[in-house]
């Protein structure tokens, strides 16, 4: 077994990247092209806890080298199943993935956590496990394995860069948004004073 | 947003999503509103209807009951539920 761990800060609040974290592989990330989809299985709210518990489907596609492709079979899409978990209360965002496809081969378990620093900084803690299973052969299943955590590595570098700009597009959005809505007002104001004149 | 596994399925997404993430921004991170029957009920319900053919078709729904079964630990651990 393999393990990788990663750690960011981002000058976001929480609020903003827990909003911006359903977009991360929205067409604003040109990073992340090798996530091709993403389907939202089922959302719940805890009733005890007021936790937003969500099941997401992300649908990869990703180039392997040729001698990991071969052993899953030349196929290089694949399907990971992820679980999160948001508590407003404590400021917590907890995602929980693993693979679906090829679980018989390998098994990928990652954990995400987005928590505040302070008011403008929100800190991402990511831990994966990678194991591959391909029973017996020690050598094989290293070099998996490594491979993998190169791979996890790369992505998380992409999805990283990927998602400040998610961040950055978010941000101006809400802004620009707020700005429609004020000048609205303003001008709903401005008519009513007239009429009332 | 990104898109469906199902292209059939890209709009409801895009209805369903757009819908939440107000929701998600405007009310939930404020405290107030529920999920139980809101502005985005039946956007998800359409979205879910959507999808269940697509999954079934490429053998996910099987795949989803043991990933699921294997989750419930994660439940426990975040919930804060008896297993």
């Amino acid at each position: 077994m393999k393990v990788f761990s990663n750690s960011v800060t981002f000058n976001y609040s929480w609020e903003e990247v827990s909003i911006a974290n359903w977009q991360k592989y929205s067409p604003w990330n040109e990073k992340c092209t090798h996530v091709i989809a993403v389907d939202t299985l089922s959302r719940t709210v805890d009733p005890a806890t007021g936790i937003l518990r969500t099941e997401r489907l992300i649908t990869c596609k990703q180039s392997a080298p040729e001698w990991l492709k071969s052993i899953f079979g030349g196929v290089d899409e694949s399907q990971v199943f992820e679980t999160s978990y948001i508590d407003p209360h404590s400021k917590t965002v907890t995602m929980v993935a693993q693979n679906l496809t090829w679980s018989n081969l390998i098994n990928v378990q990652e954990t995400v956590i987005y928590r505040p620093l302070n008011d403008h900084q929100t800190q991402f803690e990511q831990a994966a496990k990678i194991t591959a299973l391909c029973g017996g052969w020690q050598r094989i299943k290293s070099n998996i394995e490594d491979a993998l955590v190169k791979r996890f590595h790369e992505n998380a570098l992409k999805g990283r860069e990927g998602f400040e700009a998610v961040l950055a597009m978010s941000r101006k959005v809400f802004a620009e948004e707020r700005e429609r809505e004020k000048m609205a007002l303003i001008q709903a104001q401005a008519v009513n004073i007239r009429m009332v004149a | 947003m990104s898109q469906s596994l199902a292209k059939e399925c890209n709009e409801a997404k895009e209805r369903y999503d757009t819908c939440f993430l107000k929701w998600y921004s405007e009310k939930y991170l404020r405290g107030i509103g529920s999920l139980e029957n809101n502005e985005c009920s039946e956007l998800f319900k359409q979205y879910s209807k959507c999808l269940q053919g697509p999954l079934k078709e490429r053998g996910i729904d099987k795949m989803l009951v043991e990933a699921r079964e294997d989750n419930k630990e994660n439940d426990a651990l975040y919930l804060g539920r008896k297993k």
